[in-house]
């Protein structure tokens, strides 16, 4: 199979999985204590009110066809309406998620560019101190809950020392950006950036960052031995190419497949590092829609957290398939 | 239910592993502390207590600026004095903001934790089996079918499933009446414990695919294995097929997984605790919570001895974890030290 026709499989795939969500997010409404309607309407809506949204949201007609109907307004982008909030569902959710999918992406890179190196050192350098602390470190960092990690980080270094801000989001990082060209002053901004983003970054990269240590020196410990290892230094190769060039790079599959599974848990670190940090993210807005019953919001945001998971899993396989073109032949 | 080779393996492991060593001692302390709770907490963990407020950790004194206001000769004089809090050796671990013991909301915190993490996984495990051994043995539609949802629900994560189930289900707990007080053996200690039942319920549905996939993979390729063929050959029916044979031989993953699950689903309590989804108020993510509160006026134990004592649950049985892997399944490298 070609790479292309790989890549094309494996989105094929993914929309029936999105489908798949949706079709469950359908469903959650109908479990909802009481009727639909309840699901809906703020609990203050007069029984007139309640009729209408019944009407308007075709709770008066059979199933399948409520489930057509859900499916072609989703399909033109319509999420809904917050009766709560008065705001389309859509508008409200993707306006959260640039703040959810900014603080991911630093929490990854958190993690990805201090993990690997650790996992690299802590297996070339087995049972020496280093490799203890790192052990030690990882073993720590996957038995944290990264709420509490979060709570601890403001008390030392937002409160004991104020070198970080304690909580909110005060420019987007596509502010930042936009200062390198624009006229706006771009330290400032970075610094302010900075001061937010560090600690719930810190908090939700470190489950992620022990894990990757512990994949990474494991499989670097199981590659070393092998023979193709043996065989490169036998022919002089510089250690710093056995090592980067064949070794990590072989190490690096199994860790792509699991932080691909592990994504799940990276978008729920979200939520709840939101919460701690108040970060006006996806996370935040799942919590307040619970708490202020406004089910519409609710299902908008799952469709579009495992509609995420969905497209990064698709992304990383095709990563996967061009450090490893083997599985493109599974 | 172990083989020989198993337990010889487990054996030689755990004589070789300090880490193994630490792990089972860690757990044990909190098996312990978790089941005597009545017993071992010094106090009754409810009981508040305005006067002792905020007392600090054994060796740790605390300074703090109080500012009151009172009339004086019909005007009002505000006075801001330093007031210096000492630690009370009744107190070990300090009290939250309530005057509530902090040791004794940690003793009963475990039992919190350790009740819906072990029966979480249980529900898990006893849903997700026998799907994925009935789909890895049959495979064809209901495999296919298996597989398919299961990739749907990993798509939602955890917690969010979690949150989203509470958030439409509610949180009913049962208030279920302490043994050891009932029979008089403790005294002034709280005579029921709440067992937040919803959110043992919502973790098992939350988890079980998990199981799913490691039994229907196991039984995927048990299902051709000569000994397989031999048992249908001699006339043995399927159902007797699937728990005679292949469930024996694919018990050692699924024992290994359940180890890392009870750890996950402690962490996944304590933060739907932390976010008031969870029914107890006794529970180490509640107590973060509470003490998150405390965190800008420099009472750091109130949030930070729940915390710890997460720590030492989830450390003490990823432990365990690494050693069952390391010792049972030799296919996998083990990342736990030799």
């Amino acid at each position: 199979m070609s790479q292309g026709r790989f890549v094309a499989k494996r989105v094929f795939q993914g929309v029936g999985v999105v489908w798949g969500v949706v079709s469950i997010v359908f469903v959650l409404r109908f479990v909802t204590p009481g009727s639909a309607i309840n699901a809906v309407a703020p609990l203050d809506a007069d029984q007139e009110t309640r009729q209408a949204i019944a009407r308007e949201l075709g709770l008066d007609q059979p199933l399948h066809v409520q489930y057509g109907d859900y499916l072609v307004s989703l399909l033109q982008g319509d999420m809904g309406f917050s009766y709560v909030r008065g705001q389309e569902v859509a508008t409200l959710v993707f306006s959260k998620l640039p703040a959810t999918v900014e603080l991911a992406l630093a929490a990854t890179v958190v993690a990805i560019g201090l993990s690997i190196p650790l996992g690299v050192v802590s297996a070339t350098r087995r049972n020496q101190p280093v490799d203890w602390l790192a052990t030690l470190f990882s073993l720590g960092g996957i038995s944290t809950p990264n709420f509490w990690l979060g709570i601890m980080l403001i008390l030392l270094l937002a409160v004991q020392f104020d070198i970080f801000q304690t909580s909110g989001r005060a420019v987007a990082a596509v502010e930042v950006a936009a200062a390198v060209v624009g006229p706006a002053p771009f330290v400032d901004r970075l610094q302010a950036w900075l001061a937010h983003i560090t600690l719930p970054a810190v908090a939700l990269g470190t489950y992620f960052m022990a894990l990757v240590t512990r994949l990474t020196r494991s499989g670097m410990l199981d590659e070393l031995g092998k023979p193709y290892v043996r065989a490169a230094r036998a022919k002089g190769l510089p250690e710093v190419v056995v090592r980067y060039k064949h070794a990590l790079r072989n190490t690096l599959i199994p860790v792509i497949t699991v932080l691909g599974l592990q994504l799940g848990t990276l978008i729920g670190g979200a939520v709840i590092t939101e919460a701690v940090f108040s970060w006006p993210g996806l996370g935040t807005l799942v919590i307040d829609s619970i708490n202020l019953r406004d089910w519409p919001v609710l299902q908008g945001s799952l469709i579009v957290i495992g509609t995420s998971f969905v497209l990064v899993n698709i992304f990383v396989d095709v990563v996967y398939s061009a450090l490893d073109p083997r599985v493109v032949n599974d | 239910m172990l083989s020989d080779r198993v337990r010889r393996n487990l054996a030689s492991e755990f004589r070789g592993s300090i880490l193994a060593k630490l792990g089972v001692v860690l757990v044990l302390l909190v098996v312990f502390v978790a089941i005597f709770a009545p017993f071992v907490a010094p106090h009754d963990p409810t009981t508040q207590s305005l006067d002792n407020a905020e007392r600090p950790p054994l060796g740790i004194v605390q300074t703090e600026q109080r500012t009151t206001s009172e009339m004086v000769d019909g005007e009002v004089q505000t006075v801001t004095e330093t007031v210096t809090i000492r630690p009370d050796a009744a107190h070990p671990l300090g009290t939250d903001g309530l005057g509530r013991d902090m040791l004794s909301r940690v003793i009963y915190g475990a039992r919190t934790s350790l009740i819906v993490g072990v029966l979480g996984t249980v529900l898990a495990a006893t849903v997700g089996v026998p799907v994925g051994l009935i789909a890895g043995y049959y495979r064809g539609r209901i495999d296919d079918g298996l597989m398919r949802f299961a990739d749907v629900s990993l798509a939602f994560p955890s917690l969010v499933l979690a949150i989203a189930l509470i958030g439409l289900w509610g949180r009913a707990s049962v208030a279920v009446p302490d043994p050891f007080v009932a029979a008089g053996f403790a005294q002034e200690m709280p005579e029921t414990f709440v067992l937040p039942g919803t959110v043992i319920v919502v973790v098992g549905v939350v988890n079980w695919v998990w199981f799913a996939r490691i039994a229907r993979g196991e039984a995927l390729s048990l299902r051709d294995q000569e000994y397989v063929t031999a048992a249908r050959a001699l006339g043995a029916d399927d159902s007797r097929i699937i728990a005679g044979h292949v469930l024996p031989n694919a018990i050692t993953p699924i024992i290994v997984l359940g180890t890392v699950q009870v750890a996950a689903i402690i962490l996944l309590e304590s933060s739907l605790s932390f976010l008031g989804f969870s029914g107890t108020t006794l529970s180490w993510g509640f107590d973060i919570s509470q003490g998150r509160d405390y965190v800008s006026s420099g009472q750091w134990w109130i949030a930070g001895m729940p915390g710890l004592a997460i720590m030492v649950a989830v450390i003490g049985i990823n432990l365990i974890g690494d050693w069952l892997r390391d010792a049972l399944d030799p296919g996998i490298e083990g990342e736990g030290g030799a």
